[in-house]
């Protein structure tokens, strides 16, 4: 895969953290997974078909799930109810519609899925075809993870 | 009749959710996200805006629209939405009261949508992230608007 696909969504990433959370953000070490792979617990799941298709997952603990959501609402949230996952979904929302903006003035066309949240302990996720490429990122709350599998279709 | 002293976090000016006449405008929000509905309720109540209804598809948004009217001033909508999504439902609110002041709230990353819309009769859009000052200015220079 190509490391141009994930820039985008991690400078999205940042820029709607940064706006949401008013949030010191440090991004970690790139880092590439084949085939199977953990998940952290709480995962928003993007798909991607045009030019380029795969998914994206936006990838973090129930516990940083839930500080994030608790930051966005301006109230405690103790459990990962129905308003808290859908916080976590706009959130990924409002990062995949900014990322496909720069990826769009790159030349690429493709449609969007709206985000799907997926929660659990002990989840694997795995890929055929192409690796997954990972960038995660240190906030206030927690990390978070992006991470992409995406490739031009040909 | 609500009056200043019915916001006592807003000092010396008339809250912007207020009409001349005391009453408050009256909004109704199309989104399907929980999140948002609460964030941009919050925001106009918060401001003595009276939020007088919600929906989170189209289809139920242009059922609640003509229910609500003519006691409505104002709609916040949502793009993608299932079932309807928020360009038709926009569609079909205009088809039945060509001056309908309706704010188009969307992602970046979907402006063709959000230029159709205004070509269709939205008045307004709002890009997300949502903040307070952003909502509040977009709607204030929405009602005013003729
Ligand atoms: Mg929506």
């Amino acid at each position: 895969m190509r490391v141009e696909y994930i820039n985008p969504f991690v400078e999205a990433a940042f820029s709607i953290l940064k706006e949401v959370l008013g949030d010191d953000l440090s991004r970690g070490e790139l880092y590439l997974k084949a085939t199977s792979q953990p998940i952290l617990g709480v995962t928003a799941i993007v798909g991607l078909a045009g030019d380029v298709e795969g998914r994206v997952l936006i990838d973090l603990t129930e516990k940083t799930a839930m500080k994030i959501a608790s930051a966005m609402n301006g109230e405690e949230m103790t459990t990962l109810n129905e308003l808290a996952k859908a916080t976590i979904t706009e959130l990924a929302n409002m990062i995949t519609a900014q990322a496909v903006t720069k990826l769009s003035e790159l030349g690429f066309t493709f449609d969007l899925t709206p985000p799907t949240i997926i929660t659990g302990e002990k989840m694997e996720i795995t890929n055929y075809e192409v690796e997954a490429l990972i960038v995660p990122i240190e906030t206030s709350h927690g990390k978070l993870e992006i991470n992409v599998a995406l490739r031009e279709r040909n | 009749m609500k009056t200043k002293a019915d916001f006592p976090n807003i000092n010396d000016r008339q809250p912007e959710g207020l009409k001349d006449d005391g009453n408050p405008f009256r909004v109704l929000i199309i989104d399907d996200s929980m999140f948002v509905t609460k964030q941009i309720n919050q925001i106009l109540t918060s401001e003595g805006f009276e939020i007088v209804g919600s929906a989170n598809n189209g289809e139920s948004g242009v059922e609640k629209y003509k229910e609500l009217y003519p006691n409505i001033d104002l709609v916040t909508m949502d793009i993608t939405m299932p079932k309807m999504d928020g360009v038709e439902c926009l569609e079909k609110i205009i088809e039945f009261d060509k001056d309908a002041k309706v704010i188009m709230i969307s992602a970046l990353g979907k402006q063709d949508l959000v230029k159709k819309s205004l070509l269709i009769g939205a008045k307004n859009y709002i890009v997300k992230p949502l903040d307070r000052n952003k909502v509040l200015e977009r709607v204030v220079t929405t009602l005013k608007k003729q």
